[in-house]
């Protein structure tokens, strides 16, 4: 995010503090993201609805209190989200193909020679999905959702040293877990 | 696999095969989610609902006026468990039975006209208090509401819905029935899209022809009886007239020849509410009020001696013997008096401030607020009564053999020729007489002759184009072209733009070449601007924002478009592009010389401009919203090409900041800026600062000093010659 890109948001934060009617302009911002990261964490529309609601909902209740520390708002915005997901991750189960979310083509061309390990891409993603709840939240958070430690610390109310650690693991673990994983040569 | 690195993991993973897994994390596309943009848009409002109220308590008097009051979400609020048992109770009825059916005949339709409510239809009874409570709309507008019977007509405060707008009305689940049940489960939303302020003009040849009639669909509908007639009474929606037949019956005629009788007989001064959902007359000694939508009669009050009877607005006024009533809630109160020696018949003026009154050979003006009163036309000459233009700030009147346009100070502003008169919505008035049919703009230009023969007391219908009139003792309707005067420089180029983005529209890029020239073809391939819009919101409709005549030598016109994106049925963002046409010579076409696109814009987040006009000495802004007058005389600015800010403070009235003082100078370059200062009557700002280059218009092509280059085309009548447009263009 640019320093005016931050200026910005700062000032609808702002604004939203003063007069909770502002606050669509950040549910306009960030619907989308905090969506697709619901829905990756739940595979249910109907259950990614009810939270994403939740989320907003308790968002627009607690903008008064809302401190800027620097950090972008979004990353407050995933710390409800965590919360809301860890509040109904007990009952909810991934009910959908998890090929259904993740796109398995490659990003770019230089993995264009990876083309031909499609189903050890699509495994990866499976791989995650067994991990424990807080090392998928922080590969989701910084693999998925690009977003920077410090920003995955705030969200997961935990230190960026915690959150290292956590990547580290959970990296660690697929390592070890798919073993039929190799670079193309 | 280095185009992957990223330096914040360097000290996490330090092995490369735990580089790579993370580099296959990665380089797995994320794919969007299936996303109800319904549940998106629901979402949306029910924050702001909540948002509303938590705000509302705080907030000044104006700004709830238009908001959506809390009582009716405290039920969504308290919601769930409510709308959950609703929703069992009801799967437990015969289907039907307890639904609530809401519809609006104007739900989903484009191109809406300005001038009418929006009319919301209920299938049953409902509490008009919650239910008016319960409804919000967006973009932000004052509203009044009336009902009739089940149907709810919703009135913007300002008179005119706003042109070039997508509206949402909202109906919320605290609506409760007659009954006082909770019946809707869910918000429904109407959403329409409204006309621009003016109509485009349509392609036209170069040379008119000169055609016996611009009139079609000329029919007769219905005899009419002898001796004294009363001004027949149009429909709302411009599909009916209601007139008074033999035996004083108020019938109805629908323009396609289906009739019928709504009262029996003794019927006079028929008065139809401007809404369309009731009509005034006197009756058997009585003014009643017949609901159309119930067959329902009212008795408002005995009069005897009414001789006239006229609505403004919501109210109902009446002259009878030497005053002007209206009524009160114990009974009719005198507004004004008229001097017992000038008694005769009587006009009351459509905005209720004035009446016109005929006694002998004078013909008098009374201010019914201060009681004064004027004489119009020359002392000592004749006068006869005419008609009054549909916001009641001027007067028609004949005088000798002319008929004059006067404001209600009684200044004359034109004078052309006589005949019985009707002042439309659109700012034409038709002059009938026994030979021959007139068109003319209200200042005396454009006059056109429509038609030959007999088409006496001309009646315009609310939308402009159809018309009754009175041919041989009978009742006719005819549909009039848009006055048709000499295509000017900007009608062709506007004609250009029209056709050049409707093939876009249509997904038909060598249709659309066509109108543009080499360096217009190069502006669209390779100039970064697109031609076919792709991407996830689809271009769904266009509208100009602003059009100037900027040069003669070559002409050059300069358009501002905004191209409007849909997702679903909602706009959710726009764009404009600046589009500079030229022509070498008046024989030829313009095309589309230059083009540049402005950013993206997203919908829905404070008030929007939807139209500017700009003159040598005064610039127009329309809004799409009511805005807080307040917030206007320094949020919205001209600057010079400096950054100098020129002009006086802007003033502001329905809905249209106004920049006076100015003397733009030809040719040169300004920016109009509204900030983000300027709210709206909901209490949002302008999401961001909107800006708008301009260029100094041509002097040239102003209309008579008026300050407007919207329109400048000259008329054939009585306008001075040669034309200005005509004389400056190669």
């Amino acid at each position: 995010m640019s320093d005016l890109q931050r200026d910005d948001e700062r000032e609808l934060v702002e604004r939203a503090k003063r007069d909770p009617r502002e606050f669509g302009a950040l549910y306009d911002r960030h619907f989308q993201q905090i969506y697709r990261f619901v829905y990756s964490r739940v595979r249910e529309q109907t259950a990614a609805e009810d939270v994403t609601s939740e989320i907003f909902i308790k968002a627009l209740k607690a903008m008064p209190r809302y401190q800027d520390t620097g950090r972008p708002f979004a990353a407050w915005l995933y710390q409800i989200a965590v919360n809301a997901i860890a509040d109904r991750y007990r009952t909810l189960r991934p009910a959908q193909s998890l090929d259904d979310f993740h796109d398995l083509s490659v990003a770019g061309p230089a993995l264009e020679d990876l083309a031909s390990h499609r189903d050890e891409l699509r495994r990866i993603w499976a791989l995650v999905e067994q991990l424990p709840g807080q090392q998928k939240t922080a590969l989701v958070l910084k693999f998925q959702e690009d977003m920077k430690i410090e920003d995955i610390a705030l969200a997961m109310g935990k230190s960026a040293g915690a959150v290292k650690l956590l990547i580290h693991r959970g990296v660690s673990r697929l390592r070890q877990d798919a073993g039929a994983l190799r670079p193309v040569e | 696999m280095s185009m992957h690195h990223d330096p914040e993991l360097d000290d996490v993973l330090q092995d490369d095969e735990l580089v790579r897994i993370a580099n296959l994390l990665k380089a797995t596309r994320r794919a969007e989610p299936p996303l109800d943009e319904a549940f998106r848009s629901a979402l949306r409002r029910q924050l702001m609902q909540q948002a509303w109220g938590a705000r509302e308590a705080r907030a000044p008097w104006w700004s709830r006026l238009a908001a959506p009051p809390s009582m009716a979400w405290v039920g969504a609020a308290a919601g769930v468990v409510l709308i959950a048992s609703v929703v069992v109770f009801m799967a437990y009825q015969q289907p039907g039975q307890n639904d609530l059916v809401i519809t609006s005949p104007i739900a989903d339709a484009h191109a809406v006209q300005l001038q009418q409510p929006i009319l919301v239809s209920f299938n049953q009874p409902m509490d008009h208090p919650s239910t008016e409570a319960a409804v919000q709309i967006e973009p932000a507008t004052y509203v009044s509401f009336s009902w009739s019977g089940n149907t709810l007509a919703v009135h913007p405060r300002s008179g005119n819905l706003a042109p070039n707008t997508q509206y949402e009305v909202t109906i919320g689940p605290g609506a409760r029935t007659r009954a006082g049940q909770l019946l809707l489960a869910r918000p429904k939303v109407i959403t329409f899209v409204t006309q621009p302020s003016s109509p485009v003009p349509s392609p036209r040849p170069t040379s008119l022809p000169t055609p016996t009639s611009l009139l079609n669909g000329e029919h007769r509908l219905a005899d009419l009886p002898a001796g004294i007639s009363y001004t027949p009474q149009w429909s709302a929606d411009s599909s009916t007239i209601y007139f008074v037949g033999d035996n004083g019956a108020l019938q109805a005629v629908h323009v396609n020849g289906r009739a019928g009788v709504v009262v029996p007989d003794g019927v006079s001064y028929p008065a139809i509410a401007p809404v369309g959902d009731r009509i005034a007359y006197v009756r058997g000694g009585k003014i009643e009020i017949l609901t159309l939508a119930t067959g329902s009669i009212a008795d408002l009050t005995s009069a005897t001696d009414v001789t006239a009877l006229s609505w403004a607005g919501d109210q109902l006024l009446w002259a009878a013997g030497n005053g002007i009533f209206k009524a009160g809630s114990d009974g009719p109160v005198q507004v004004a008096s008229i001097p017992r020696d000038f008694a005769g018949p009587v006009s009351i003026s459509p905005d209720g401030t004035h009446a016109a009154y005929q006694g002998g050979q004078s013909l008098m003006l009374l201010d019914l607020a201060t009681s004064t009163t004027i004489r119009l036309g020359a002392s000592g000459g004749t006068g006869a009564f005419l008609g009054w233009s549909p916001d009641g700030s001027r007067v028609l009147y004949k005088a000798g053999e002319s008929t004059v346009v006067a404001d209600t100070q009684g200044q004359p502003i034109a004078t052309f020729i006589s005949g019985d008169s009707s002042w439309s919505s659109q700012d034409v008035i038709l002059v009938g007489t026994d030979t021959e049919l007139y068109a003319v703009r209200p200042d005396g230009s454009e006059r056109t002759r429509l038609s030959a023969g007999t088409y006496r007391s001309p009646v315009w219908a609310p939308n402009g184009t159809t018309f009754a009139f009175v041919r041989g003792g009978a009742l006719w309707s005819a549909n009039a072209t848009p006055l048709p005067g000499e295509s000017s420089a900007l009608d062709l180029a506007a004609a250009v733009v029209s056709s050049f983005m409707t093939a876009r529209l249509n997904q038909q890029p060598i249709q659309a070449m066509t109108y543009l020239d080499d360096s217009g073809k190069q502006a669209y391939s390779t100039g970064g601007v697109a031609l076919l819009i792709r991407g996830d919101a689809r271009f769904s409709r266009y509208y100009v924002v602003t059009q100037e005549i900027t040069g003669s030598r070559p002409a050059t016109a300069r358009f501002v478009v905004r191209l409007v994106l849909t997702k679903g049925a909602r706009d959710v963002s726009e764009y404009e592009e600046t589009l500079i046409l030229q022509r070498e010579l008046s024989s030829q076409p313009f095309l589309i010389d230059q083009a540049t696109a402005g950013p993206t814009r997203d919908l829905g987040r404070g008030a929007v401009v939807v139209g500017v006009e700009v003159g040598v000495g005064t610039i127009k802004v329309a809004f799409d919203s009511d805005l807080v007058p307040e917030t206007v005389p320094d949020g919205v600015v001209l600057l010079d090409g400096s950054g100098k800010r020129v002009g006086g403070r802007s003033t502001y009235a329905n809905r249209t900041a106004t920049i006076t003082g100015l003397q733009l100078a030809a040719g040169a370059s300004y920016k109009l800026v509204v900030l983000t200062s300027v709210q709206d009557v909901s209490g949002r700002n302008v999401a961001s600062e909107y800006d708008l280059n301009l260029v100094g218009p041509d002097p040239v092509f102003q209309l008579g000093g008026q300050g407007t280059v919207v329109n400048p085309s000259p008329g054939p009548g009585i306008r001075p010659s040669p034309s200005p447009v005509r004389s400056h263009t190669p």
